[in-house]
């Protein structure tokens, strides 16, 4: 018993360690493929214009200067004010775009989860139906809708664009998480007396923060990142988002790339910093529909 | 640092000089610069000799006190560009202000590659600006769609003959003028003098034929295992055709007739035996020698400067511009960098754009035209004609026309080749001469609404096909005049 234990023990043990270490060069190569290019990134941003073009590249910079960011987040030249100006309209289109979104996506996912109504199903896949199709089909109707509604050269165009996009996945992410709060749970609640409204409120709301959170981020990373609909609806200089403004780098002949790569650098920061904070309720959320309760 | 024989090169460029004259026609007489002895040592002499007072010849056309508004969109000079032209610009939006204090200006700046695809966009939506700034081959489009009021020199205190002739015809159609060019530019050839020594050739002459800049790539290339031309393919970008019509030119071919004295775009030449060879040419550097950088099919002149400066590349097309991103770099360089950037700029040559086989020599007459929309496409339904006036004034007067143009173009007001500010120009910009050379050389793009598509899409798909072996030279040429034919001919645009 005990010799057959022994020569199976190691066999066992080897094969694991293969595919243990086939995982561990898997997710190496996977994390150089996505970080490399973030390190290159920083690293260009921190290189003078001449250093950036050298070649052989100066894998690290012999001379490093941080004159693209202090030119970036100086108020006081031009290329600052634009940039600063840019990213407070990102921020402000993709806080409001999140705001908006969790506070529709919310009550319709809950009512395609809860309630049984002529069209149900229907009303489901309609809102799906949207994104079925590449968002440019829309480009021209949407400028002539907003042009209409007297929305162009506004931040409210990108707005509704960004909802029209961002809610069908934002309420199908939602039903599916109110489909794994157990129905008792409110049933309960309403026994003991809260209105229909309480018991959301109070026992379905808090249990599905994660899903909420979720969707804000989805939301916020959709609208912070769209450029296609930006670069259509807005021509005003003062209107400008980031993924549109940071265009400014490339010139007819010639691009800067230190300004570029900074620029970039500073505008993925919230979006790391939100993921990283908040990738816990993101990962749940997305998950949690997989596995009925 | 010397420049290749210019004197003998433009004595046998004077065929080419007699069609740019007879481009001229009539009008050369009342011209106030005297195209006809055009040379460097006659834009030198010219320099320098005139004063114009902008606020005052402005100010006839609408009055300094006038109230208004105005929208206003322009490719604009942006972060990569010398911090030269930035303050230009800079300084012409601060003396507007100041001449008009009381037009209020909304002025937007869009990107080269960007703005003729947004300017439509926003046409469809009537959501214009009142007046725009566009690249030379977008007028005519515009115009013809109706999109455009007519605009002449005379409207805003200018003549007609204060303009080269072959601007001019940029902003024509159907015989009635609809703009009036802001500035105008031809390119030269630059090459790295060091690269040219280390791989066996002459450091101070550059190739004289393309046939010749076919060998020199593959030799560089042979030698020194990097590029040796400049090749850009990408397509919806203005530098292809700036980078390949010279080409297809000087060996004799074209789109139409475009490079003859008096071209009336009816003949499709596409497929002639000589733009076959001019296609073949690129064909011949990027497929059989692989001489030119591999990434050409989607490279615009942008991506061709990073090489250039960086030693990769051996020569490429380009206007003064690059001179003065390079002062820049090297300004902004620290420690050992700044001694590298030096002996970049020291290793810097212009020369003029090589012959054909046949001793043509062309270069695209490029640059800027102003216009003022019609009202309805505009936002707000409505255009003020005399702030708009003002400002297209402003932009295309000798002073402003000059300066806006100083680092990388040349005036569209032939007044201001005499202001002190060429002469400064003259002076400082090292090469200058090479390319204010290369302007009798100047074919302008055809005076057609297809022009943009031709240019931009169909000339790219041709060089496309050919490169990728997607189609043989014969194939894409013929196909590509197929395209020209059934868009001139049959859809339009």
């Amino acid at each position: 018993m005990t010799s057959t234990s022994d020569t199976a023990t190691p066999r066992s043990r080897k094969g694991v360690d293969g595919w243990r270490w086939t995982g561990r060069i898997f997710l190496t190569i996977m994390i150089l493929y996505t970080a490399l290019p973030m390190v290159w990134m920083l690293l260009t941003s921190i290189k003078s214009g001449f250093a950036a073009m050298q070649f052989p590249p100066q894998w690290w910079p012999t001379e490093p200067t941080l004159a693209s960011y202090r030119k970036l987040l100086d108020p006081q030249n031009s290329v600052g004010q634009d940039f600063l100006r840019f990213f407070w309209n990102s921020l402000f289109v993709s806080f409001v775009t999140t705001v908006l979104a969790v506070v529709v996506a919310v009550p319709a996912a809950y009512a395609f989860s809860r309630f049984r109504f002529p069209g149900r199903k229907f009303l489901f896949f309609a809102v799906l139906l949207r994104n079925m199709f590449p968002a440019v089909i829309f480009l021209v109707p949407l400028f002539i809708l907003m042009r209409v509604l007297g929305l162009v050269n506004t931040h409210g165009s990108l707005i509704l664009t960004y909802l029209t996009f961002g809610l069908p996945l934002a309420i199908w992410l939602l039903k599916g998480f109110y489909d794994n709060i157990p129905i008792q749970l409110e049933q309960a609640a309403r026994i003991d007396g809260a209105t229909r409204f309480q018991a959301f409120l109070l026992i379905v709301t808090p249990l599905s923060v994660p899903g909420i959170i979720a969707t804000a981020i989805y939301s916020f990373i959709g609208a912070w990142n769209e450029y296609i609909y930006a670069a259509t609806f807005l021509t005003k200089n003062e209107q400008l988002t980031l993924p549109v403004g940071i265009q400014r780098f490339f010139s007819e002949n010639t691009t800067d790339f230190p300004g570029l790569m900074a620029a970039s650098f500073i505008m993925s920061v919230p979006v790391v910093v939100l993921f990283l904070v908040l990738q816990k309720y993101f990962v749940r959320a997305l998950t949690e529909g997989a596995v009925k309760h | 640092m010397r420049n290749y024989g210019f004197g003998r090169a433009l004595a046998r460029g004077m065929a080419v000089s007699t069609l740019m004259v007879s481009m001229m026609s009539t009008s050369v007489l009342g011209q106030s610069v005297d195209l006809s002895k055009w040379s460097p040592e006659y834009v030198r002499s010219i320099a320098g000799t005139e004063e114009f007072d902008t606020a005052e010849l402005c100010g006839a056309v609408t009055p300094l006190d006038y109230e208004g508004r105005l929208t206003f969109w322009y490719q604009g000079v942006f972060e990569g560009d010398p911090d030269l032209l930035r303050q230009y610009y800079k300084d012409f939006f601060e003396a507007f202000r100041a001449t008009y204090p009381n037009i209020e200006l909304e002025e937007q700046a869009l990107t080269y590659n960007d703005l003729l695809d947004k300017f439509r966009t926003a046409l469809l939506g009537n959501a214009g600006p009142m007046v725009v700034r566009l690249q030379i081959l977008g007028g005519v489009e515009f115009a013809s769609k109706g999109y455009l009021q007519e605009l002449s020199p005379e409207d805003v205190g200018w003549k007609t003959e204060d303009f080269w002739p072959g601007a001019m015809k940029s902003v024509m159609w159907e015989g009635k003028t609809y703009g009036i060019p802001t500035n105008n530019e031809t390119m030269a050839l630059i090459w790295n003098a060091d690269i040219f020594e280390r791989a066996g050739l002459d450091p101070e002459a550059p190739p004289a034929t393309w046939d010749d800049v076919v060998a020199y790539s593959k030799q560089i290339h042979d030698k020194l295992g990097v590029a040796g031309y400049g090749l850009v393919a990408r397509k919806n970008a203005g530098n292809t055709p700036y980078r390949f019509m010279p080409q297809l030119w000087g060996y004799g071919g074209g789109v139409f007739d475009e490079a003859d004295p008096n071209p009336t775009y009816e003949e499709i030449r596409l497929d002639s035996d000589a733009s076959k060879q001019a296609l073949q040419a690129s064909v011949d550097m990027y497929v059989r020698d692989q001489s030119v950088p591999v990434s050409a099919l989607t490279n615009q002149q942008a991506d061709n400067q990073p090489l250039f400066l960086a030693g990769q590349l051996g020569m490429m097309i380009s206007h003064p511009s690059d001179y003065n991103v390079m002062l820049d770099l090297q300004a902004k360089a620290t420690g050992d960098d700044q001694t590298k950037a030096q002996t970049v700029i020291d290793n810097m040559r212009y020369g003029l754009i090589p012959t054909g086989p046949d001793g043509k020599r062309a270069v695209v007459f490029g640059g800027s035209n102003i216009h003022i929309l019609n009202p309805e496409y505009v936002e707000g339904g409505e255009v003020d004609e005399a702030a708009a006036k003002a400002m297209v004034c402003f932009w295309t007067s000798p002073e402003w026309s000059l300066k806006m143009a100083y680092a990388g173009s040349n005036p569209g007001n032939l007044n201001g080749f005499k202001t002190k500010w060429m002469k400064e120009r003259l002076d400082s910009i090292k090469f200058l001469d090479v390319t204010t050379s290369m302007l009798p050389y100047g074919v302008p793009f055809p005076t057609l609404p297809e022009t943009p598509e031709i240019m931009n899409i169909i000339i790219p798909d041709m060089l496309q096909n050919a490169l990728t072996g997607a189609m043989t030279v014969d194939e894409a040429a013929e196909d590509a005049a197929e395209k020209v034919r059934a868009l001139t001919e049959g859809g339009g645009l």
